[in-house]
């Protein structure tokens, strides 16, 4: 484009007026762009709106949001995975932010709910292929924040079934779940259709890497040898939240994970039980009653 | 109208921000704070710690709610989710004040997490007015709306920010917060005068003032939420409570968080003023 067709193109835009939801869409949309996708195009595009100064120039005036959101999303997402902002350091994860942003944008106003899916961006973050086991801590942290926010059990949930002026408050108690200390009270045949319920702040993980023991080496009060050997071999984790607030991580065998895995799915207990399992089966539903992750179940 | 759970519901003198960093101190301490305001946008959770916590410190002190995700100003539809959110944690704490900004914030049902600037014309007065009577409807109690600090005009604008709150006083039932940093900020990033912008301010409709310490640029004054208050800002403050009144005033410090008693001390300087000029 020659610089007098830039210059007529840019006239006509300043002249252009904010008077409808269509122009202000265009407006907002072009600014988005320009922030989160710039290249010469998208900047110019923005610019056309804004006035600009000796001192600083339309782009300038970009760069100073666009600075600061990002600026602000990284430091949210910061506080979600603080162990890989350490294995990586902040320069490093700043840059995969900025690349995490482009392909998943933001769809929901609270930025605590943004980053589900960096542990996914990882994996096939090209930068980062030689840290095997990144994209696994980045599933632990993000399963840590999700616990750690968790509704609580008889949470007070919003019935989003009305958007009319009177948003209806209410309580939805969780009535087909019995607590666990009725079971003794139910009848023996009726074991096999039993569907236990884990807490609902819980995630499992499996990961080919010692990735409990790297997040225990990088929180801020561990003291002791930092080395972790890949050869330590995999995790099977469980990430949830007690009902007394405390955050745990557990460590499962595998016959636990099959055990948890097939509750998660809602499976019965007799569809369980057809599992083969060299463990006793009792064994592993005493210690997860134990544990407090089986609080209730439903017949 | 349902009954109140709390009893502190009215706010005077110089609160401060609660952080997660403060809580510690704030159970352990019961510190002489008249009130604290909360950042709706970190209890949206269902549940957890923080809200509890939230829910513990509103049974010594009074609380206001102010967002960020709101986006008055975009050409989104309001995010009703948000909203029904927003209600139920009000229905919770019971705020003595809801507020969020003169900002967008969304476009696309894309969000960026960050106050972003409008065109103030006439269509958009017309707009965000109408989100605003929308968002009160729905909440079922009036909003506070603040002046958002910024760093570009656009070749749209029809009219001064203090002409465009004009308007929403005259088409809203809503009430303002009065961020003095703001107005110096955007002062002087675009060259009107503090003052002018003050006076022009309906002040009866002002209810709450925010102060903060920008951070001085090359070319500009940025927000940064992470000084103490600047001389001119407490001097543009003094004539803010000379014309309004001891109107209940927050410390605003987002980054480089200090330690308890630097905050404290800023709220007294404050309450000073408060009771020197009003």
């Amino acid at each position: 484009m020659s610089d007098d067709v830039y210059k007529a193109d840019q006239k006509i835009l300043e002249t252009a007026q904010v008077d409808s939801l269509q122009s202000l869409k265009q407006l907002q949309d072009d600014f988005y762009q320009a922030i989160f996708h710039p290249d010469k195009e998208t900047i110019r595009q923005a610019s056309t709106y804004i006035v600009g100064t000796d001192t600083l120039t339309q782009a300038d005036r970009l760069t100073i949001y666009r600075d600061s959101i990002l600026g602000g999303i990284t430091a949210g997402l910061t506080g979600i995975y603080p162990v890989c902002v350490k294995l990586v350091g902040e320069k490093y994860f700043t840059h995969m932010v900025a690349g995490y942003l482009k392909e998943y944008p933001s769809g929901s106003p609270d930025l605590g709910q943004y980053g589900e899916y960096l542990s996914a961006y990882i994996a096939q973050f090209k930068p980062a292929k030689e840290l095997v086991y990144l994209s696994d801590v980045a599933k632990l942290e993000w399963a840590w924040h999700q616990a750690f926010n968790a509704p609580d059990e008889d949470a007070l949930s919003v019935d989003m079934t009305s958007l009319e002026s009177e948003a209806k408050l209410t309580f939805k108690p969780v009535s087909e779940i019995k607590p666990i200390s009725e079971l003794e009270h139910i009848a023996e045949e009726s074991f096999p259709d039993i569907i236990f319920k884990v807490v609902s702040s819980a995630s499992l993980i499996c990961s080919e890497y010692p990735v409990h023991h790297i997040w225990q080496v990088n929180q801020s009060d561990y003291e002791g040898d930092q080395s972790v050997s890949l050869d330590e071999g995999h995790a099977r984790l469980i990430i949830w939240r007690s009902a007394d607030y405390g955050m745990r991580i557990d460590e499962l065998n595998e016959n636990e994970y099959q055990f948890i895995e097939g509750l998660f799915e809602g499976k019965t207990f007799s569809y369980i039980a057809e599992l083969a399992y060299p463990q006793a089966l009792g064994e592993i539903l005493q210690r997860c009653i134990q544990m407090g992750l089986i609080q209730g179940f439903s017949v | 109208m349902n009954e109140l759970k709390f009893k502190r519901q009215s706010i005077a003198g110089a609160g401060l921000g609660l952080r997660s960093s403060h809580y510690q101190e704030v159970f352990n301490t019961k510190p002489d704070v008249p009130w604290f305001e909360l950042l709706s946008d970190n209890y949206m959770a269902e549940g957890g710690l923080p809200i509890l916590r939230a829910e513990k410190i509103r049974e010594d002190y009074p609380v206001t709610l102010h967002g960020v995700g709101m986006s008055l100003g975009a050409a989104d539809p309001l995010n009703m989710d948000y909203l029904a959110r927003l209600k139920a944690l009000v229905n919770r704490l019971e705020p003595v004040y809801v507020s969020d900004h003169l900002a967008w914030v969304s476009t696309s049902a894309h969000y960026t997490h960050d106050l972003l600037p409008f065109p103030y014309t006439a269509f958009t007065l017309k707009h965000v007015s109408d989100r605003i009577n929308q968002a009160q409807d729905f909440l079922g109690r009036e909003l506070l709306v603040e002046n958002p600090s910024s760093y570009l005009d656009f070749h749209a604008t029809e009219m001064s920010e203090w002409e465009f709150i004009q308007g929403i006083c005259k088409s809203t039932d809503c009430n303002l917060l009065i961020d003095i940093n703001n107005i110096y900020v955007s002062a002087m990033n675009h060259g009107f005068d503090p003052y002018e912008y003050l006076n022009a301010i309906p002040a009866d409709r002002v209810k709450e003032i925010h102060l903060a310490g920008y951070e001085k640029m090359e070319h500009y004054l940025f927000d940064t939420h992470g000084y103490q208050v600047h001389p001119p800002v407490w001097a543009l403050y003094q004539a803010a409570i000379k014309r309004f009144g001891a109107i209940p005033t927050l410390i605003e410090w987002d980054t480089d968080i200090p330690d308890f008693t630097t905050l404290r001390a800023e709220a007294l300087k404050a309450e000073t003023i408060m009771k020197e000029v009003a």
